[in-house]
């Protein structure tokens, strides 16, 4: 099963930053800011902070305390650690004394549950387990695990099963959970908040998802582009640009971590039938942060199309902050259509 | 008023006492005796522990060894074995001032080993009164020997102590029933000082790394911990919150009200801890935990509660978590203290306070930055629970921090701060309720011996009342609040005269406090009896119980007055034995003030072996047949309270001319024989029941107002041929 943790990575489908100037230090020359750039891994995904500041010292300060945290989220939420707390969770069907980020991350995924009425759910653990044991077994097999085992999975699959009690959480018997729908926004959110509160602007984390804060130091915005895949096989613009502007940005697409060769089985499961949906070739999300943007892109994602609509305008009520409404969706179809939806 | 002078002096019958002058020129003899004493004990120490014989080693240090001179700050003697340091033996009362009850230094010697194990400890020096009530001696000597044995490194094992499972570990011995204020006293003096050496050794500690400050106190300020960031504080308003929520301000809700003021600090340092709850209960908080674990304190105000509801059932608190780097500490309700109000000065009141005990085992390093972090839920109907999460970071004061190069290693000598400065008047507010009712009992009191004679115009009712009285004495001022004072009293504040007086220590105990103080203007004003006869639960016991006899027909001794007034001195001695014996050893004299039966009685209510039980019902029995058997004869605190009484200034109790000449009915009826068959009435042994003056006011019991009535009558008969004159 392991091969399949190493593959299975999120697409990176959104490029932090566009144009020269962005590359080099010496763009910005009309300030003093300069430019510095940590990379890394965060739940198994890529990961990088840029972030503009004068003074070198400072800096490397700054990104050694996001690392901490995202280490410290790494510990409760990675599914890779046989010692984090969603793995002593799975595994013994209860934790104790969770820590205050998996009750409030736990608490958000039944919210989310609740909005995409049921497409969204953290309980698919189950179903990924069942497809990714089998490839392991039968690598090529086209038609995937036999019926019955994914029906029996299925039946596990309930995100309203999640007891989170004080003190305690409990899951139904068989249950397992996966935050890897949602973590990396809420890791995303939770570094950001931290380098906000130290006083740091002019910072762009990219942990599996996109957050910015403030812009790029020169009075311009962040700018992502959604990559040729996302942006149309029509050929007409080729790509997409965004701005960025203190928003967080987040990306479905089942190309991530593909079972198969033919991309028909892959790490996105629809609870309703246990299926691999494949509605869409990719989904992003803009939102004002990155839970919401991660777990929306993937409701959406996993969803009928028939239901992206309805999800986006509750969504924007959901999170409303002082009457505005501001989420957006670009949904990437087969054929590589790229349709807008505001919510 | 009586024809006769009420005030008139009798020429004194004082057979057997000493004029005054004569005691007053004893005692001050006994003082400069004492005095000279105290002076040249006081003079003899500097480090205690450079007194440490090789017999006391071979106690506190088994196996003995070479000690080393006196060195370093904590001053400690390293023990040597073979040309090596094997451990370090101290005196508590070098290291921290460790103050008891009595107002002077607890001395402890006790041995350390390398590792950080107490091999030995020996109760060298201590006058514990309030200790010594409750116990024998012997048990407090076996009590401090058995820490022998105890890693220090860890908690006593009292609560909050964190052990961990890899053996099981000796823990410190139980508190002695009776004296758990004492005892907490010794047990944290024996683990503060055998800590701050253990650190100041480098034996908990790698020597290289940099370290927290947990020995120097400097005395601080509220707002001196918030100016210099001991504490650090974050306020949240209502709007905040909801912006953070993504909720909607309700309409009600003022946007800029006071949502939750945090605030935050490390507690571990003594210059925040002990200065925000103080010294005693930061000793205590300390001994109860593990050396290395850390307290944060976590204090607010305003709508928002920090501690929720929810940590009561599971244990676990869900509002708050604290981070340090890449770990996250769950704070649990079995590591949490509830902190009532702060002693420090210039806190405001705050909602709620609590302590927190942070186990070395999280991982958490109170020399790096950390943060407490705050969630906020909120339920709602069409959007669901809604959360967000507040931080509140702290990084560490440079002044806590000790580096390990050169001078900066040891800490200054930060333990001469004055016990109890403060703690006091916490003490007072704690037990106002009952200060409050003593102050009524001694109101009425006062009002009854101002306006004896009216008081005493009725005698049934007066009699009444007084049996109230002394059951109230009994009962609530005995063995609801343990208001029983005791010659070991009188010893301490002599010896704390002659040695150095410090109000605070009297100060401790309100009640006390307070009836020492009337006593002693009493005494001025009326003479002993005013205890003896009011105040006294043991006294008042005694007379409830006669009176309970009498009215069962139990026979009454009369003592023949030859008899009774050779035995008056029997106390007087007693007192003056106790008074030389506690120049010599105040254990010695502590033991010897059992002859006071109100330890047993009053302050453990017969919850004693039973020779002390046999003892006391023995006199009590005895007080069935003669009236306040134990008053007369032998009670040291009587006889201590009679000798300061001779300076009365007034007179009260009204005699007549004829008393003793023609008639002795009140000697007879008094109830401790005060009564001279000359009929004055001895001060020193009166108790001023006020009886006799019931009988000098009755027209039909006192024999010249039955003349004087008798006279007036037959005028009355002859004037006015009084119809309805009732002949008697």
């Amino acid at each position: 099963m392991k091969q399949w943790n190493k593959s299975r990575r999120r697409a990176l489908t959104v490029i932090a930053g566009i144009g020269a100037g962005f590359l080099m230090p010496g763009a910005v020359c009309a300030t003093p800011l300069r430019r510095y750039e940590w990379r890394g891994t965060a739940l198994g995904a890529e990961a990088s902070i840029i972030l503009y500041h004068a003074d070198h010292k400072e800096a490397e300060h700054a990104v050694r305390r996001a690392v901490l945290e995202i280490e410290r989220l790494e510990s409760e939420f990675s599914l890779y650690r046989a010692e984090s707390a969603l793995c002593r969770l799975n595994r013994n069907g209860f934790l104790d004394a969770p820590s205050l980020d998996m009750v409030r991350l736990l608490s958000e995924c039944r919210r989310f549950g609740d909005l995409s009425d049921g497409a969204f759910d953290a309980s698919v653990q189950p179903l990924w387990r069942l497809y990714a044991d089998h490839f392991a077994g039968h690598p090529g097999d086209g038609s995937g695990p036999p019926r019955t085992a994914v029906e029996a999975a299925r039946l596990l699959v309930d995100y309203r099963r999640v007891d989170i009690r004080e003190g305690r959480i409990v899951l139904g018997r068989g249950m397992e959970i996966t935050l890897n729908g949602i973590a990396q926004g809420y890791i995303t959110d939770r570094v950001v908040d931290l380098l906000r509160r130290h006083g740091w602007s002019n910072v762009l984390v990219n942990l599996g998802e996109l957050r910015a804060l403030d812009g790029r130091g020169n009075g311009n915005p962040w700018v992502v582009m959604l990559d040729g895949a996302l942006a149309g096989s029509d050929g007409a613009g080729g790509t997409l640009t965004v701005p960025l502007d203190n928003r967080a940005m987040a990306t479905s697409a089942g190309s991530g971590t593909r079972f198969d060769s033919s991309g028909r089985h892959h790490h996105l499961f629809d609870p309703a039938s246990g299926d691999s949906p494949g509605h869409y070739r990719a989904v992003s999300v803009s939102a004002p942060d990155a839970t919401t943007a991660d777990a929306l892109s993937t409701a959406i994602f996993t969803a009928p199309p028939a239901r992206a609509a309805s999800m986006m305008t509750r969504a924007a009520s959901m999170i409303t902050r002082a009457g505005r409404a501001d989420v957006a969706a670009w949904l990437t179809d087969a054929g590589g259509r790229t349709k807008f939806l505001k919510g | 008023m009586s024809p006769c002078s009420p005030r008139r002096v009798r020429r004194t019958r004082s057979g057997l006492t000493p004029g005054r002058w004569g005691w007053a020129a004893f005692l001050s003899l006994v003082v400069l005796f004492a005095a000279g004493m105290s002076q040249a004990a006081s003079a003899a120490q500097k480090n205690s522990v450079a007194t440490i014989t090789s017999e006391i080693l071979t106690e506190i240090f088994p196996g003995g060894g070479t000690m080393g001179p006196v060195s370093g700050n904590p001053p400690a003697r390293p023990v040597y074995r073979d040309g090596t340091v094997v451990g370090y033996v101290f005196s508590s009362r070098d290291v921290v001032s460790s103050v008891g009850f009595s107002g002077n230094p607890i001395d402890i010697y006790a041995g350390l080993d390398i590792k950080g194990r107490l091999t030995g400890a020996f109760l060298h020096k201590h006058t514990e009164p309030i200790l010594v009530i409750g116990i024998a001696e012997k048990r407090l000597i076996e009590y401090v020997s058995q820490f022998a044995g105890i890693d220090v490194s860890r908690g006593a094992g009292l609560g909050g102590g964190v052990q961990p499972a890899v053996e099981p570990a000796k823990t410190a011995p139980d508190v002695i029933s009776g004296a758990s204020v004492s005892s907490a006293v010794i047990r944290n003096a024996i683990f503060r000082s055998a800590r701050a050496v253990a650190r100041s050794r480098h034996i908990f500690t790698d020597d290289s790394k940099n370290r927290l400050d947990r020995e120097t106190y400097t005395e601080a300020t509220w707002p001196a911990l918030m100016e210099d960031g001991s504490v650090v504080r974050l306020r949240l308003n209502q709007a905040g919150v909801a912006k953070a929520l993504g909720a909607v301000l309700e309409p009600d809700v003022p946007p800029d009200g006071l949502f939750i003021d945090l605030y935050t600090g490390l507690m571990s340092p003594p210059r925040v801890g002990e200065n925000l709850i103080g010294k005693l209960d930061f000793n205590d908080l300390l001994a109860g935990m593990a050396a290395n674990d850390q307290i944060i304190v976590v204090i607010a105000d305003g709508l928002y509660s920090f501690k929720g509801t929810g940590y009561i059932r599971s244990g676990l608190f869900d509002r708050i978590q604290l981070v340090q780097g890449s770990s996250t500490i769950r704070l649990s309700k079995d590591r949490y203290r509830n902190v009532e109000r702060f002693r420090i000065p210039g806190a405001p009141e705050f909602r709620e306070i609590g302590i927190f005990i942070i186990p070395a085992a999280t991982g958490f390093d109170p020399l790096e930055p950390w943060r407490l972090e705050l969630l906020v839920n909120r339920n709602t109907v069409d959007r669901g629970m809604l959360h967000a999460a507040f931080s509140l970071p702290y990084t560490l004061p440079g002044k806590y921090r000790l580096t390990s190069t050169a001078s900066g290693t040891e800490p200054d000598n930060g333990f001469d701060d004055k016990f109890g400065a403060r703690y006091w008047a916490h003490e007072w507010e704690d037990r106002l309720v009952e200060i409050v009712i003593l102050g009524l009992i001694l109101g009425v009191l006062s009002g009854v011996l101002f306006f004896q004679d009216r008081v005493v115009a009725n005698a049934e009712r007066y009699r009444l009342f007084r049996r109230l009285f002394l059951a109230v004495v009994v009962i609530w001022l005995g063995w609801i609040v343990g208001g029983q004072l005791s010659i070991i009293n009188v010893l301490t504040f002599i010896h704390s005269l002659l040695g150095e007086f410090h109000w605070e220590f009297f100060l401790l105990d309100p009640v006390t406090f307070i009836l020492w103080g009337y006593v002693a203007v009493a005494l001025l004003f009326w003479g002993r009896g005013v205890f003896c006869g009011w105040l006294c639960p043991f006294g008042a016991l005694q007379e409830l119980l006669n009176e309970g006899a009498r009215k069962l027909n139990v026979p009454q001794v009369s003592v023949p007055f030859a008899v009774h007034e050779r035995l008056w001195p029997i106390k007087y001695v007693i007192f003056l034995g106790l008074l030389a014996v506690s120049l010599h050893s105040t254990n010695l004299a502590i033991v010897g003030a059992e002859v006071e039966p109100f330890k047993t009685a009053i302050t453990l209510k017969f919850d004693r072996a039973w020779p002390f039980v046999a003892f006391a019902v023995a006199l009590l029995a005895a007080g069935l047949f003669i009236e306040r058997f134990y008053c007369r004869y032998l009670c040291p605190l009587g006889g201590a309270l009679a000798i300061p009484a001779r300076i009365r200034m007034f007179d009260w109790l009204k005699r007549r001319f004829q008393c003793g000449e023609v008639c002795d009915l009140c000697a007879g009826q008094c109830g401790v024989q005060a009564i001279h068959p000359d009929g004055t009435i001895n001060p020193n042994e009166c108790i001023h029941c006020l009886n006799c003056q019931t009988l000098y006011f009755d027209e039909n019991l006192c024999p010249p107002l039955i003349a004087i009535r008798k006279r007036r009558e037959r005028r009355q008969k002859l004037a006015g041929g009084g119809d309805n004159e009732t002949v008697e």
